[in-house]
């Protein structure tokens, strides 16, 4: 019997072993920029461009992490001086998103409630060219266009599905009881 | 006998024949304070109505209805300029508001021009008909066309909803050069 339970938990060990490591998920929030969400991995700030049609030509925040195969990226950018195009601005970064690829999921997404809550989409997305399939969440609010992107290799695009959710479905735009272990946010300064 | 089985058959034959009931012309519309135009069959009523939802607060709505052919045309403005900055809110909640708890059949983008919506059909709850809804923000309002097919009319795949819903254009240069120019509301 004894030997039995030594086989059993020396197998264990070996398939804990032989699982790939998943980095913890922490909590990210920006006071500045009014929002958190979760992501696993080492989150980097960065600076990006942002082109479209409506929205014109903008600068971007970008923060992001790759952990097994799958990079989390949310961007915000700033529309101070168009602010009352927001319906347009986010409409249109939805459209592209979608625009060209095969659309497996398009929902209203709503994070909050009452007076407080905020209205976008949710989109799931393939890649053409077998490139992966992407996840995305998209709202406007106070005048910043704020976007989740996770996008999964084509290899991971199912087993990956729950952390894309989990990561598009944590964004938080109130931000009056933060998880003290939260790591905040820079906000890198822009043109 | 041979009375009673041939007048019932030439009874129906005629009313075959006969042409359905005469659907209403369909006239342009324009408001160029609101800053749209579209078209419509039927009587123009203007009705004041109400709106209500968390973000946009307690609202007066101005109704542009019209009846044809038991379908019900609708467009209803929001007027909500204090809360412009926030356009894209205010859409996304009356967007999701219209179908919430009724069974979606359709939710696709809608773009007009420069502006981006939401296209969605939903069936009413208790048989009641089946809405074609678009909604748009524009100069501080939120738009909403609504055509409902009545069970009277019954023909939910009749082209009529889409007509109207897809005759919306906000510049007004693209409304007809005999558009009627839409009422003030009543106060």
């Amino acid at each position: 019997m004894g030997r039995w339970t030594l086989t059993a938990l020396a197998g264990a060990a070996l398939v804990l072993a032989a699982m790939p490591a998943q980095a913890a998920w922490k909590t990210y929030v920006n006071k500045e920029l009014g929002f958190s969400f979760m992501a696993p991995g080492e989150v980097k700030t960065g600076i990006g461009n942002f082109r479209a049609s409506i929205a014109g030509p903008h600068q971007t925040i970008v923060y992001r992490s790759t952990e097994d195969g799958v990079e989390y990226k949310v961007t915000v950018i700033n529309f101070p001086q168009a602010q009352a195009e927001g319906a347009a601005i986010l409409g249109e970064r939805e459209y592209t998103f979608a625009d060209r690829k095969k659309v497996l999921m398009d929902k209203f997404s709503r994070v909050g409630s009452g007076k407080d809550a905020v209205y976008g989409r949710k989109i799931v997305v393939d890649l053409p060219d077998n490139k992966g399939r992407a996840t995305g969440a998209f709202y406007f609010t106070k005048g910043r266009l704020i976007y989740l992107e996770a996008t999964a290799l084509p290899a991971k695009a199912d087993s990956a599905s729950a952390d894309a959710d989990r990561f598009v479905e944590s964004i938080s735009f109130v931000l009056t009881r933060p998880d003290p272990g939260a790591v905040e946010l820079q906000v890198p300064a822009i043109n | 006998m041979r009375i009673m089985t041939v007048l019932p058959a030439l009874v129906a034959a005629a009313l075959a024949g006969m042409p359905a009931p005469a659907s209403a012309a369909w006239k342009g519309y324009i408001s160029h304070p609101l800053g749209f135009s579209f078209a419509a069959p039927g009587e123009l009523k203007v009705e004041k109505g109400t709106y209500r939802a968390d973000v946009a607060g307690a609202r007066d709505t101005v109704v542009y209805r019209f009846v044809d052919d038991d379908i019900e045309y609708r467009v209803v403005v929001v007027d909500v300029r204090d809360k412009a900055n926030d356009s894209a809110n205010l859409l996304g909640e009356a967007a999701y508001t219209f179908q919430d708890g009724k069974k979606l059949l359709m939710d696709a983008f809608g773009r007009v021009e420069r502006h981006i919506g939401r296209k969605l059909t939903i069936d009413l709850p208790n048989n009641g008909g089946r809405t074609l809804a678009a909604f748009y923000f524009t100069r501080g309002r939120i738009v909403s066309l609504q055509a409902t097919v009545l069970p009277a009319n019954g023909d939910y795949d009749s082209p009529e909803p889409a007509r109207f819903i897809d005759s919306i254009a906000f510049e007004t240069t693209r409304a007809p050069d005999d558009a009627i120019e839409l009422p003030a509301p009543p106060r």
